[in-house]
């Protein structure tokens, strides 16, 4: 049997000698083994706590009082959607997301090219280990290096003033720009790290036709090698803004708690204020926004994938 | 009030719960974690001499960082020593939702260091701490505290400082004279505070009430307040504060002394503007919780009785520039030099806000104060 | 071998090294400032020393959160490396619907707050007396919880590249469909998984919001440990720490790159 395996290494690399004999396809026996193990550990150890947590959302609200009593009630939902403090924070979130992930699209799409791209494997490795270095920044620590840079007193600033192009220092952060820029250093690495991988499957030959066949390079990238990569666009801004509006420590260090976004509100209510019940119903907001925005991107990509056949 | 035991299922439920896990076969790791026996947890006493835990291990919540290794140097390690025990440590601050989460039977700590406001509210939110009057029955250096130390009805407070303004001494700005200059329009723009449910924001949000208003309890002028104060810098924590002002970014904040002269030792161009009117303090305290297995609350005893001990509070006050609240303690000379004195008159006048009746309205506070800082 | 017309156009350059520019100015200023010959957090630093290195190295509070960060992200990759791995393959040949549904699932801890499934997790093993709460392994459940998705997002990928043809040819020859698979589908999406692991370990590493409130007493992941550090003191220390961090995802990255070549790394051809 060993020795049957071993010769079935050789014969991949001779397609030929398998024609004539039909593939027969059946499925994998006790297939579902495989997904058994992360489903079981995903029930107990996510499902459970979260749908716990949710659940008491429909409770009443009391101060340092934890647990799921049968008296439901609407009331922590009317709150969210009366008030504009919590109301805003929705469109706040959703819009930071949005501008996050465009803005890593934007910045990362160039470098996940020319990543994918290059030839040279140490310059390969060089580049994403610039790309990945910046992702083990401990965010208090990046808070500090933000600081130098973005500050009233930062480097930016003092550029900007020497230069005479302002005359009072910007407002870099402490704000929704501060926030911003935060989130796209925390979530550029994984945008490039989806994108790399779906431009390398473009074969560079694609672009060389349609150049031959005289577009220009911009047609060329325009139509060839970006609609090709529209499953990694989407698959990277779905990932770019879940990780952004679910972000607690970027808001909270780069706002200046200016920037009040619903993961702020989720833990100032139940860390610090102890109203459990009014946390985790604005916690299943933030989760059905979230779900909203992965239905979108089926949408999509479902769209796209039809476009295409 | 509702009855809080009834709406509590998954502190009532746990045996039920317990039961349908040791049927799943998860509780049978062999750990557990309910072998307390609380019918005679009541009858510990601590006279305040050294004895022989066995090698039990008792949890305690405080600060992380440089606070923990003083903490270990002057105290921690010569405590497990001598009591042949282990000190488990924990600095991830936020403690109320953990005491919640366990319920009062099964707390996370058997000592908690805390501000005191989250200490109220932990208070209020069940039956978690031992009763003031039999925590200092059983603390022996409790007699020489000044009676500021027991002025909070839950622990004992072991060390403070005074809430002050921090300001630049290099703006060649006039430095500030009165509460009120905070808003001065010299500080525009420049200001600095902390995040709404941050101790010194809340002590200086009431301070504002007292200073514009009829009393300390009067929101609506203390709202006006931090309305006039903005565009302000606000902070999560102090740490960033300290660097937000050596950077110059923040030109005047809400500050403690200690934190001020130490940056002054530093070299940095800062002092301390104190306030009078009232005199508030940022407290470290204490306490013990209420439901322990004997040998652990006796250990937590002894552990609060060490913290009251004159030369502990003198050790650590040289670190952080804190004072004690024991009578004998001695002050670093870092403070002695700013005119610090520990005597019955420098202690009589500190004022701790009514925190149970700020914890009625922080809902509202912590609402209307986030909506002016994000404005 | 391949002539002028395959060098990428030069607006690529320009944007590749504006990214560059964001990703790599705060590493930059964190390495300074952890190298800073000052007494407190200074930018640009007051001449270069390697006095908070050495603080770093004689932290008792530091150095063991370090160690203790790296068997923690270690444990997180071995496990959700090889449950995120099995539940890819399950996905992508059981296709249909309730593939699809399972697929969304495991991409739900990526969309909530971290803080959220951390406090939620950690009620959940208080409340039902699960002998992990406030443990080493309560932490590496929520650790592998968060990193899963990464790699079954990774692994699928690769997946979709791979092609069924090769493992139909070896099972005509008699191989049963586990030996097909070991023997010629899980070499081939190596690449794939090596990128998944890689990228569960360095999520872990940097976990802060699940830790949050899963973290142990005494013993602390990096991230928090750095955090209630600061929360009280702003020291270089931590910016030295910092160093260590970043120090240890170039080396991990220099090992990957040996072992599996990142032009396969990321699937391509």
């Amino acid at each position: 049997m060993a020795a049957a395996m071993s010769k079935s290494d050789a014969l991949v690399l001779d397609p030929a000698r398998s024609i004539g004999r039909r593939p027969v396809r059946r499925p994998m026996p006790k297939l579902w083994l495989l997904v058994l193990p992360a489903s079981l550990f995903f029930l107990i150890f996510f499902i459970l706590p979260v749908a716990s947590l949710l659940g008491m959302s429909f409770n009443k609200t009391i101060p340092g009082v934890l647990g799921f009593s049968s008296a439901l009630t609407l009331d922590n939902y009317v709150r969210i959607f009366t008030r504009s403090l919590y109301f805003d924070a929705i469109f706040r979130s959703v819009g930071i997301g949005v501008l996050v992930s465009l803005v890593c699209l934007l910045l990362g799409y160039p470098l996940a090219y020319v990543i994918a791209r290059t030839k040279v494997p140490a310059r390969v490795t060089v580049l994403t280990i610039l790309v990945l270095s910046s992702m083990q920044l401990d965010m208090v620590i990046r808070l500090y290096g933000l600081m130098v840079l973005l500050g009233d007193n930062g480097l930016i600033n003092q550029m900007l003033l020497a230069s005479g192009l302002v005359s009072a220092p910007l407002h870099l952060m402490y704000n929704t720009f501060g926030v911003v820029v935060g989130l796209v250093q925390v979530t550029l690495p994984f945008m490039i790290m989806s994108l790399i991988g779906v431009i390398r499957q473009i074969p560079p030959s694609f672009e060389e036709a349609a150049r031959s066949l005289g577009a220009s390079r911009a047609a060329a990238f325009r139509h060839v090698a970006l609609p090709l990569s529209m499953p990694g666009i989407l698959s990277g801004s779905l990932l770019v803004f879940a990780m952004s509006i679910s972000s607690y420590v970027v808001p909270a260090l780069m706002g200046g708690w200016k920037v009040l976004v619903l993961p702020i509100h989720v833990y100032q209510q139940i860390a610090e204020a102890g109203r459990w019940q009014f946390g985790a119903a604005i916690a299943a907001v933030l989760f059905l926004t979230s779900l909203l925005a992965v239905i979108v991107y089926d949408r999509a990509a479902a769209y796209i994938a039809g476009g295409r056949s | 009030m509702t009855d809080r035991k009834d709406r509590m299922p998954f502190v009532a439920n746990r045996r039920q719960i317990l039961k349908a896990s040791a049927g799943l076969g998860l509780a049978a790791t062999g750990v557990s974690l309910f072998n307390i026996n609380h019918a005679f947890s009541k009858d510990v006493s601590y006279d305040g001499q050294p004895f022989d835990a066995g090698g039990a291990t008792i949890t305690i919540a405080e600060w992380g960082g440089f606070w923990q290794e003083t903490m270990r140097k002057h105290l921690l390690d010569k405590f497990e020593k001598d009591f042949n025990c282990k000190v488990q440590y924990d600095s991830s601050f936020p403690w109320f939702p953990k005491f919640v989460a366990s319920g009062p039977k099964n707390p996370p700590y058997a000592v908690t260091n805390w501000n005191l406001p989250e200490m109220f509210k932990t208070a209020k939110a069940g039956d978690y701490f031992m009763p003031q009057d039999e925590l200092i029955a059983n603390v022996p250096n409790a007699k020489g505290l000044w009676p500021f130390a027991k002025q909070n009805s839950i622990g004992l407070t072991w060390a403070f400082s005074r809430y002050c303004y921090v300001y630049r001494t290099d703006t060649g700005l006039q430095p500030p004279a009165s509460f009120q200059d905070f808003w001065d329009k010299r500080y525009a723009g420049k200001r600095g505070t902390y995040v709404t449910t941050n101790t010194l924001q809340m002590v200086f949000f009431l301070t504002a009430c007292g200073a514009y208003g009829k009393d300390f309890y009067d929101y609506d002028a203390g709202y006006d307040a931090m309305k006039k104060a903005m565009p302000m810098k606000v902070s999560d924590f102090t740490g960033n504060m300290q660097a937000l002002v050596e950077r110059g970014e923040v030109e005047i904040a809400v500050q403690n002394d200690g934190e001020v002269y130490l940056q002054k030792t530093k070299g940095i161009p800062v002092d301390v503007y104190l306030w009078d009117n009232p005199r508030p303090a940022l407290t470290q305290t204490k306490t013990v919780s209420r439901y322990l297995d004997p040998v652990q609350k006796k250990l937590a005893l002894a552990l609060v009785d060490r913290t009251m001990d004159p030369a502990f509070q003198t050790a650590v006050g040289e670190v952080f520039f804190y004072r004690p609240t024991a009578r004998d303690a001695k002050l670093p000379k870092g403070l002695i030099d700013q005119g610090v004195k520990n005597d019955a008159d420098a202690l009589k006048d500190l004022w701790i806000p009514d925190w149970n009746r700020y914890l009625e309205d922080e809902d509202d506070i912590v609402e209307t104060v986030n909506g002016i800082f994000a404005s | 071998m391949r002539d002028s017309n395959d060098a990428i156009a030069w607006p690529f350059y320009v944007g590749s090294a504006l990214a560059l520019i964001v990703l790599v100015v705060p590493v930059l200023i964190v390495i300074l400032t952890g190298l800073n010959a000052g007494d407190y957090m200074t930018f640009p630093p007051q001449g270069l020393s390697l006095r908070w290195i050495k603080s770093f190295l004689t932290s008792p509070t530091f150095v063991p959160a370090y160690l203790f960060s790296f068997g923690l992200a270690a444990a997180t990759m071995a496990i959700a490396t090889v449950i995120g791995t099995m539940a890819a393959i399950w996905i992508q040949r059981r296709g249909g619907r309730l593939a699809k549904i399972l697929r969304g699932l495991f991409i739900l801890p990526l969309v909530l707050p971290g803080v959220v499934i951390g406090l939620a997790l950690y009620v959940f093993l208080i409340s039902t007396g699960l002998p992990l709460a406030r443990t080493f392994y309560g932490l590496l459940v929520g650790h592998v919880i968060v990193t899963t998705p990464l790699v079954i997002a990774t692994v699928t990928a690769a997946l979709v590249d791979f092609d069924r043809s090769l493992e139909d040819a070896a099972r005509s020859l008699g191989a049963t469909a586990w030996q097909a698979f070991f023997r010629i589908t899980l070499p081939l999406i190596s690449g794939g998984i090596g990128a998944g692991a890689l990228f569960a370990f360095i999520v872990s590493f940097g976990q802060f919001e699940v830790s949050l409130f899963l973290s142990t007493p005494d013993l602390q992941p990096l991230p928090i440990a750095i955090y209630t550090s600061l929360r009280y003191r702003f020291e270089p220390t931590a910016a030295a720490a910092g160093i260590f961090a970043i120090a240890l995802v170039v080396t991990s990255t220099v090992i990957s790159a040996r072992l599996v070549n990142f032009r396969r790394l990321f699937g391509g051809r």
